[in-house]
């Protein structure tokens, strides 16, 4: 049954057909929260107690990883699918979601090397979060780069999807780090089960940010997949009927 | 099973450059590193260690590389798969002859000279045994990068993977200060143990799929 499920929803003329509809929604939506939360943030919420204003970048930071750890385990799921199911659309999402992937784990260590300068004193620590954070960037570069290295894309594909379910493996280091380990980096502020440690002020722009950065980064993906499936179905008949 | 392993000895033992190369670059390296530097007995002593476990990282990426490469370009691996219709077994053993002829001796070549440079004579048998998992910890990881690329240098797989070898590397960092500090190495020591197995049960699986990708 799930397998029935899956190849009705999975086929790419479906997913283009029907993200054509959801494009709009999501960037408009997404573009909105994000200025909304990102005003309110810079502009309204009120300064650290410790930190003063610089640690108004958490407005960009925090969401960027977020996302960074997201994107990896969406990318998995999409792997599992293709390894079991041999559902192709699972892999063009697998090699379109790596740049956005890519993309956004660079924001955050970048911004968290400049909310570093402010509050540590230096830009970067080989700190047990941070590292990690650094091993998921080069992952997402080494899928890439394996996937650009075949010249056969089914091959590709496959071989890509192999990598990124085994490169899961550092999810929960990166999420568990700042526990398993004394680190520089501060420990969770919020958790799903043990409330919040930010003030609310802080934590409603926090919220929209992340909510929009989200969505702004789900229409990122259904444009660079949408392009994506187009290129490699290029040779098919609802191709050439769709464009 | 001991057909392979017989097969796989004799091939390894031949290609000289494969299993003493790495080696010799590991005493090179642990040689090299005192001398290379002014540092004083006691901070020498104090991070030695993460000497051996970088040049145990390099030695095995160096030791694993084109692991199944040539199989690939004789033929040899398309000829298993006719023959067994998988590559487990195959793996299975390339990993533990690997294990065998370059993975136990880089942990001897590493223990002794953690013992030539402070630690003491009681924990010479850790400190091999943890090096000894390490290596096949490592192994199994650098075979898996090799079977992802195959016929593009394999140098390629190895890099994309190497960021896998990160858990290897902080449980080794953990145990070694359980040695150092003296508490807590039998915890840590299990759960390499546990790791090392379920490695290397789930491993061969992993590149086998990899491997068939390529024969496909």
């Amino acid at each position: 049954m799930i397998s029935a499920f899956i190849h009705k929803f999975s086929s790419p003329k479906s997913f283009v057909q029907i993200t054509k509809t959801l494009f709009p929604f999501f960037i408009f939506a997404g573009l909105f929260l994000l200025i909304i939360g990102w005003i309110w943030g810079l502009l309204y919420a009120p300064p650290d107690a410790v930190q003063g204003n610089s640690y108004r970048i958490i407005f960009l930071h925090v969401p960027a990883v977020i996302f960074a750890e997201l994107i990896y385990f969406f990318m998995a799921i999409c792997a599992l699918m293709h390894i079991v199911w041999r559902v192709k659309l699972a892999a063009y999402l697998i090699k379109s979601a790596a740049p956005i992937g890519a993309m956004i784990t660079f924001i955050g260590l970048f911004s968290g090397s400049v909310w570093g300068i402010p509050t540590w004193g230096t830009w970067w620590q080989w700190d047990a979060r941070i590292t990690s954070t650094l091993i998921l960037f080069i992952m997402y570069l080494g899928i890439l780069t394996l996937h650009g290295s075949f010249s056969n894309l089914e091959k590709s594909d496959r071989l890509m999807s192999i990598l990124v379910v085994i490169g899961v493996v550092n999810i929960p280091i990166i999420k568990k780090s700042v526990d398993w380990w004394s680190t520089l980096h501060q420990p969770a502020s919020i958790s799903v089960s043990g409330g919040s440690a930010i003030d609310p002020s802080m934590m409603y722009p926090l919220l929209i940010s992340v909510i929009g950065l989200g969505f702004t980064l789900i229409s990122l993906g259904i444009l660079t997949s949408r392009s994506y499936i187009l290129t490699r179905e290029k040779n098919k008949k609802w191709v050439s009927e769709y464009v | 099973m001991l057909r392979l392993i017989k097969i796989e000895s004799a091939k390894l033992f031949y290609k000289l450059k494969s299993w003493l190369g790495p080696m010799l670059i590991m005493i090179l390296v642990l040689t090299a590193f005192p001398l290379s530097i002014d540092i004083s007995k006691f901070d020498l002593e104090k991070f030695y260690f993460s000497i051996i476990v970088v040049s145990l990282l390099m030695t095995s990426f160096l030791a694993t590389e084109g692991m199944f490469e040539e199989d690939f370009e004789d033929g040899s691996l398309e000829q298993e798969f006719l023959v067994e219709q998988d590559f487990y077994k195959l793996v299975l053993s390339k990993i533990f002859v690997y294990v065998c002829f370059i993975g136990i001796p880089i942990a001897f070549i590493g223990a002794i000279f953690s013992f030539a440079n402070g630690v003491e004579i009681k924990n010479f048998a850790k400190v091999f045994f943890l090096l000894s998992l390490s290596n096949l910890l490592l192994f199994n990881l650098f075979a898996f990068g090799n079977a992802l690329s195959i016929n593009k240098g394999a140098m390629l797989g190895v890099l994309t993977t190497l960021p896998l070898a990160l858990p290897v590397i902080i449980l080794l960092g953990t145990a070694i200060r359980s040695i150092q500090y003296g508490d807590g190495f039998l915890q840590i020591m299990f759960l390499m143990i546990g790791s090392g197995f379920l490695i290397s049960a789930i491993m061969p699986i992993i590149i086998s799929a990899a491997l068939k990708t390529h024969i496909d």
